[in-house]
Order: C-alpha cells, then structure tokens, then sequence
C-alpha cells in the first residue's frame, strides 16, 4: 500500500534523507524508528508531497499521494497535532474536514466519541492540552476509515490509557486488512505494536524487518538452577558466558538444543532455556549509533 | 535484515475507503465554499468582516458629528470604500497567511494537495466575501449618509457604490495573494499596511505621477470620486495579478514543515 524507493532529501547541499525504500503491506503495524533529525518526519512529509523529494518516488495505493483523487479517504495522516488552527472549535474543525473528504456529518459525532473528545467538541482548540490534540489529529485521520494509516509520534501527550487505546485501534486496523506506518520514541509502546520495524540513521534505512527476527538474538538465554555449577561446564565446553540479571547464562553463539545437551551431560537443573533475545532499545542504540 | 526495493511498476488499484467518504475530491464550488466557511470560522476572521461591515457606516457617522454635513457622496464613500477596503485586505491576509502561521496548511494540503486548485478557490471565496461584505458596508454608509448626514449631494453616488464594492472584492483577493506569497500573518500585513499607508503616501508627496500608477488605496478614492478610469482599474488589477502569481508560485515551491 506504500511503496517508497530511493527517496532523497537535500537541504542546501547537506542529504537527510539518503535513497530511502520500503514498501509496506496490508494487514501490518510498521515502526518506523530512529533518533531526532534522522529523516523520520522528512521521509512522512516526502510520502504525502508536503516536502518535495530531491529524487525518489513515493506511492500510496500504486499512485503519488498527490495524484489520489480523494487522499484523505485513501490515508489517514497525523504529522503533527498542533498543525490545527486554535480558534476553531474541535467539532467545527472536523466539519470542515469531513466536508472537504465527503464524509457525512454525523461521522463527525462518531471520531469525537471514538477518542473520548465529545465533551470537549465544542471548545476552542487553543484551550485543548497535548494529548486532547493528539487525539483529535487521530480523530481527523479516522473520519474516512481510510485503509491507510500514518502516524508521526501519535503517543506524544497521550496518558498510558490513551496509549494502550491507541495500540488497540493501530492492530485492529491491521487485523481489518489496514497498512499502518507508525513514528514513535517509545520503543517500549513500539515493540507492543508493531509487526516490522524501520530504522532509520543518518537518513539511511539501517534495518528493516520483522520485529521478532530483529529483536532475535544469535545464542542461548539459559537459566540454571545453579548458575555456579553449570557456568564452569560452559566455559570448559569452549563457549563464552554472559550474565544478565535473574541469575541467566547468554551464551552467544550456541543453540538451545546444544546447551541443553550439555545440561544433560553434566546433571544440571535447567529452570528455563531459550533463544537468547536483545531489547528494542538495545537494538535501536546498536543500529543508530553506527550510523 | 532486508531492505525491500520497490517494484518498477506499481499495479495496485486505489481501495475504496470503507466509510461512505466520496471517491473524488471536492469540486471547486465545494472547495469555495468552504474557504468561505473556514474564514468565518474563526474569532478573528469574523470580526474582520464585521469591521469591515461597520467601519462604512461609523466613519460617515464620526465625519457627520465632525464635519456637520454638507459633503459629496461618491467622495464620502470613496474614503469610507478605501477603508472598507484596507480592512478586507486583511480578512484575505488571514485566509492564506493565517493558515502558514498556525500550520493547519499542513492539514488543508494533506486533503487537497494540488495547492493551485486551493489557492483559486481560495481566490473565489475571497472575492465573493469581499463583494458581499463590501456590498452592506457600502450600503450601511450609503444609509448613514441619508439618515444622519444634511446637505448631501447624491451626484456619481451609483458609480461610487459600484467602485467601493469591486475594489472590496478586489482588496481581499489582494490580501490572499500576499499572504500567500509571505506566509506569515503578522508579517504580512505589517508589511503591506506599512506600504499602503505609509511609503505610498510619502511618494506621491515627492513623486505624485509614480504615487498614482502604484498606489491602490487611492486609486479607490479615485475610481468612486471619477468612475471608471484606466489608471486606477490598472493599479488595483495590478495589485490583484502580482499578489496572486507571486503567492501562488511561492506556495507551490514552499515545503509544509
């Protein structure tokens, strides 16, 4: 549903954004991480044609964002929750919206409801917090249940209800068939939602795959009963040994079935043997600090 | 770790969104019709046009209470449609540079991205918000005038109330085109009240002949005073093609931060 290839970006001879590709499926939840001024936000703003690409091409349902008929009904979008102006209210805001979209009116009703703003519909946007904006952006983003979602930092401002609501909607849209790109710094809030990461550093796609082969690790989590016994066992075997808190054994570079064996050989109680798995922070620091 | 490249063709088909939103964009009337709504909208834009209904009517007022009567009518609502004017200027500023300020741009060219198309509706709704309002102001003042003010002398009063409505029209359209063009609001309007008001008139102390090809505040006066004329009508068609190309071309080129 979107296909990025070679996207670049230059401002004033400096590249952000350097031959950026991916191609995103339906019926997937897409994280899209990477440390400030990496390209995140360029290559979003480059996707729906608000930011010229320098080279590139970037489609949304096989056409330019900007060639879509009608691309609030094909991608829902939030870039930024304060792009609204405060002197309307939320509800004559999202009027003007559907209208622009042809949504029927009472649809307006229904986002309001969906992110807990009916209450508040009919204040002034300038007297809506962080997180009422966010959920308003999200609203607008909804009005056409577009097949198509992307979303830059929508958890900014979001308390962790609003959060936990927000993973709900982001996976139900993707169990209904939805494509969703996804920006977020919370990796934590990520690794709960997504199916596939992007990460991007320096304006360079550094990986790009499924979250469960990225976060997998090359070894063995193995927590012995004994940790004093069995770590010398390890070592006399020839295999290196880390430790982690909760008395685990990583043993990098050796298969669960092989450390297993030697449990056995050598009489030691395992309480739990698994491939060994890094964290999402740990990954995303070891990606984008050598980029 | 795999990064996907794209395929050479794309073959996919646009899906149908699943709510019952429309398949194509909005036509141009839709799209003028809710520029017009999104001025209004506002606190600021609509006491811009009530400002711009009631600064005719009040300054014939405060001009009566002043002066005691006894004045021309096309010269009266010439200086009340320059004002009328000015303040429309203003409502056109906001509808283009007030969006670049607050960033809802961001959301306008999202769902419309061909920015030409919004900056022609943008056009249209300003010029048929500056006709209408222009229209009760002129006839609020016309009213003042009839009521309040003795001693008036009605000549070439229809060519001025035509004047003042079509240089409203004109003014707010002025107004979208520069505020485009600068993208921010407070800039915009300082810079061009500051022109208008301020280095104009100091040039056509020193060099009236260059004042009068450049001036449009007073090419109204002028136009409500003396009828249709081809320097006047040539300084505000100006101001309307300049301002418009120029905000036009910078907005296609500008990026939406």
């Amino acid at each position: 549903m979107i296909t990025v290839s070679g996207l670049t970006k230059d401002y004033g001879g400096r590249r952000v954004v350097d031959e950026v590709s991916f191609e995103l499926e339906p019926g997937t939840v897409t994280g899209f991480l990477g440390p400030n001024g990496a390209g995140k936000s360029t290559t979003m703003r480059m996707v729906t044609g608000l930011v010229p690409a320098s080279s590139g091409t970037a489609l949304v349902a096989g056409r330019p964002y900007t060639s879509l008929p009608n691309p609030g009904a094909v991608m829902g979008t939030l870039l930024d929750a304060a792009a609204v102006h405060p002197g309307r209210t939320g509800r004559t805001h999202l009027r003007l919206l559907a209208s622009t979209i042809g949504v029927p009116a009472p649809r307006v009703d229904e986002v309001l409801e969906m992110v807990d703003l009916t209450a508040a519909g009919g204040r002034r946007i300038g007297g809506y917090s962080l997180g009422m904006r966010q959920r308003l952006g999200i609203a607008a983003a909804l009005l056409a249940d577009p097949p198509v979602l992307m979303f830059d930092e929508p958890a900014n401002g979001l308390d962790p209800e609003g959060i936990r609501w927000m993973r709900d909607l982001l996976r139900g849209h993707a169990a209904r068939g939805g494509t969703v790109l996804l920006s977020s710094h919370l990796l934590g809030e990520v690794e709960h939602t997504v199916d596939r990461l992007l990460v991007i550093g320096s304006g360079r796609i550094v990986a790009d795959g499924p979250i469960h082969e990225l976060l997998a690790g090359d070894g063995t989590a193995v927590r012995p009963a004994d940790a004093a016994s069995f770590e010398p066992a390890l070592r006399a075997a020839g295999l290196e040994v880390q430790h982690r808190d909760g008395g685990v054994l990583v043993v990098p570079g050796a298969s669960p079935d092989r450390i297993g064996a030697l449990a056995a050989a050598g009489g030691h109680a395992l309480v739990d043997l698994r491939p060994s798995e890094q964290g999402l922070e740990e990954l995303f620091f070891q990606l984008t600090d050598a980029s | 770790m795999s990064t996907t490249t794209a395929p050479a063709t794309a073959t996919a088909v646009v899906p149908a969104p699943a709510s019952t939103a429309r398949r194509t964009g909005p036509s141009f009337p839709a799209l003028t019709g809710l520029e017009v709504r999104k001025s209004l909208s506002t606190r600021s834009g609509r006491s811009v046009a009530a400002l711009a209904v009631l600064v005719g009517p009040l300054g014939v007022l405060l001009a009566t209470t002043t002066s005691g009567g006894a004045v021309a009518a096309a010269m009266a609502l010439g200086i009340m449609g320059m004002l009328i004017a000015l303040v429309l200027l203003a409502l056109g500023v906001l509808s283009t540079a007030g969006e670049w300020t607050h960033r809802s741009v961001q959301t306008t060219y999202l769902l419309v991205p061909r920015r030409g198309r919004v900056l022609a509706a943008k056009a249209a709704a300003m010029a048929l918000l500056g006709l209408v309002l222009a229209s009760v102001g002129v006839g609020l003042a016309v009213g003042a005038l009839a009521l309040f003010t003795t001693g008036v002398t009605w000549f070439a009063a229809g060519q001025a109330v035509a004047a003042v409505i079509a240089s409203g029209a004109a003014f707010t359209v002025i107004g979208a085109g520069i505020g485009a063009a600068v993208g921010n609001s407070a800039a915009a309007l300082t810079g061009t009240y500051l022109t208008v008001l301020g280095i104009l008139p100091v040039l056509n102390s020193v060099e009236p002949e260059i004042a009068a090809r450049l001036d449009p505040a007073g090419a109204v006066v002028t136009l409500a005073q003396h009828g249709a004329a081809t320097t006047p009508i040539a300084v505000i068609a100006g101001w309307v093609v300049v301002s418009t190309v120029t905000g036009v071309l910078v907005t296609r080129r500008r990026s939406v931060a």
